[in-house]
């Protein structure tokens, strides 16, 4: 495979990676974070720059960034958690905002906008985040087809109701909130770790909106539809490298392309391509097995 | 020195003001943020920037922000008939008009930068640099006029909010959609009709902010934020409490830009929001909207 096959496939791991944990808060619990990029700038900045300063392994210094993330989303999560979602939203905004003031206050160790490259080279980064992506989406599958996926879900339908079935609607908020935001942190460093150098711009709220723009294509509630429309969309910027409009390469277009497309979808098809639907290995073995054809005969042996 | 920082924050905050009321006033009879309220400051900003530029003897400043507010309505209109009123007629879940709102904000603001980069443009000079003294005191012209348009046009949105017949129908939608229609209200005509008062704040304050800053396309995503926090502070949904708050920014951002630095001031800013948020979750005004059954 070449290098630049490779660096795609990663790419669209830590994609999965970063949509899935969307998933996980947004389409499980129906809560709707801009801020997610500004945890994989915490995750990344934290874990390279203490790196680079304490000269210790990256593996101690990335569990450290990630344990960060966790603080810094309860400490955003503790105070607005327990209001209306709209102040939950506009406030994740302003939290990526403030970590990129941050960013650029620490000049010094950051390297400011000019971006921060002293970044190891890592081996076999093509498997570790091919096995991380498969163990992330296995993990919040499990989550969503257990009792607090369910409850989740109740609480996304209906706030009032679910509290009024007695879950403790602000714990279970506050706990998938820390969780989607450890997942962004971690896809963070994956993200250092391939493209080797980090700056603030890539981390501003127009990329956590991208997440949100992939998961809607899906469908909220389906995580198939998350997986494959993360996949499909970041391939076809790709794909448009080599198609020129108004003397600018069509993939600077791409934010465009799936802004109109995420508007025909709202309007159409609110619920996303996939809807409810989900891959499940009941439906593969449908797919192969000829069950139907069993019954009609057994049908009709009863006759 | 003080009193002209104090000059300063005012006018500045005034701005903030515009913003904060054209989206606290899409919050409270919509129920959802109006994040494509940036997008439109941004957009306006350009038009009025273009505008200043095409004639040779620049035309004068206040036809700029006729033509600017015009123009903020029309794509307050477009961007209503796009993008909300086929999910009003589903009446989907307010997510969806976030989710479309946001759409919205990034849709405008790549068009600008694929089309303009990230550079900054600055306007060009109006009388930025005119300048007069009262005393000891040293005024930008600039400055008088801005807060002098903008303290015009939110006494004139609250005199048609709290004085007129439409605004009486504003605000008995606001308090239930349901119930409005039934009284008789065209609760779709006063929707757009505040889709356009938006529309006209996000014009001027897109102007306002060209000529005090300079034009890029991101200005009016990194403004709405500051006009959120007001919105915030102020109390989501409450008009008099968003201009309020919206002044106390504008001074202490100024003082607090000039002692300590900008971007010190941003993480300070967010820190005072979440501290609010803690204290004080209802806002200055009080009023909170709760969630029903």
């Amino acid at each position: 495979m070449s290098a630049y096959q490779t660096g795609l496939i990663i790419q669209v791991c830590i994609t999965i990676i970063t949509v899935v944990a969307v998933f996980a808060m947004t389409g499980l619990a129906g809560m709707f974070s801009l801020g997610q990029a500004a945890y994989m700038a915490v995750g990344a900045y934290i874990t390279f720059v203490l790196y680079r300063e304490l000269d210790i392994s990256y593996f101690l210094t990335g569990i450290l960034a990630i344990l960060i993330s966790v603080f810094l989303a309860w400490l955003i999560g503790a105070p607005t958690l327990k209001l209306r979602r709209d102040f939950f939203a506009l406030l994740t905004v302003g939290f990526s905002q403030m970590v990129v003031a941050v960013i650029l206050l620490f000049e010094k160790y950051t390297n400011g906008s000019i971006g921060f490259s002293k970044i190891p080279r890592a081996d076999g980064l093509l498997w570790v985040s091919l096995l991380m992506t498969a163990l992330i989406i296995f993990w919040i599958r499990n989550l969503k087809y257990s009792r607090f996926g369910r409850m989740c879900i109740a609480l996304k339908n209906d706030e009032v109701a679910a509290r009024s079935f007695g879950i403790d609607v602000y714990k279970l908020k506050l706990k998938i909130y820390i969780l989607a935001s450890a997942i962004a942190a971690f896809a963070g460093i994956l993200m250092a770790l391939r493209n080797r150098v980090i700056t603030p711009d890539s981390f501003g709220w127009a990329s956590s909106a991208e997440m949100q723009i992939f998961l809607f294509f899906g469908g909220t509630n389906s995580l198939t539809g998350a997986i494959l429309s993360a996949t499909v969309l970041k391939m076809i910027p790709e794909f448009l490298r080599g198609i020129n409009l108004f003397g600018t390469s069509l993939q600077e277009y791409r934010t465009i392309i799936y802004c109109i497309m995420i508007i025909i979808v709202i309007n159409f098809r609110p619920q996303g391509i996939l809807g409810e639907v989900e891959l499940t290995t009941k439906w593969i073995r449908k797919l192969f097995s000829r069950s139907k054809d069993k019954a009609v005969q057994k049908s009709e042996n009863y006759e | 020195m003080v009193s002209q920082l104090i000059v300063n924050g005012i006018s500045i905050g005034a701005v903030y003001a515009l913003i904060a009321v054209g989206f606290a006033i899409v919050f409270s009879i919509m129920r959802f943020s109006n994040f494509a309220h940036g997008g439109m400051i941004s957009a306006c900003a350009f038009i009025g920037f273009y505008f200043q530029r095409a004639f040779d003897p620049a035309p004068p400043f206040y036809i700029t922000i006729l033509f600017t507010a015009v123009c903020g309505m029309a794509i307050a209109i477009l961007i209503d008939t796009l993008g909300y009123s086929r999910i009003r007629k589903k009446k989907s879940p307010g997510i969806y008009y976030f989710l479309m709102s946001l759409t919205f904000a990034i849709l405008i603001e790549q068009i600008l930068t694929v089309f303009y980069g990230t550079n900054m443009y600055g306007y060009p000079k109006v009388f930025q640099n005119e300048t007069f003294m009262i005393g000891d005191l040293r005024f930008k012209i600039m400055n008088l006029v801005i807060l002098g348009v903008s303290v015009a046009m939110l006494i004139a949105l609250i005199l048609l909010i709290n004085k007129t017949k439409v605004g009486l129908a504003i605000r008995a939608v606001a308090i239930n959609a349901e119930a409005g229609k039934l009284m008789g209200i065209n609760s779709g005509m006063i929707v757009t009709l505040i889709f356009v008062i938006a529309g006209i704040l996000a014009g001027v304050s897109g102007v306002f902010l060209g000529v005090q800053y300079s034009v890029y396309p991101a200005v009016g995503s990194i403004m709405m934020v500051k006009g959120f926090i007001a919105s915030v502070i102020g109390g989501l949904g409450s008009l008099s409490g968003a201009i309020f708050a919206a002044l106390a920014l504008g001074l202490i951002e100024i003082f607090l830009t000039y002692f300590l630095g900008a971007r010190e001031t941003t993480v300070i800013m967010f820190a005072i929001m979440l501290a609010f948020l803690f204290l004080r979750p209802q806002g200055i005004s009080g009023k909170i909207t709760e969630d029903k059954v």
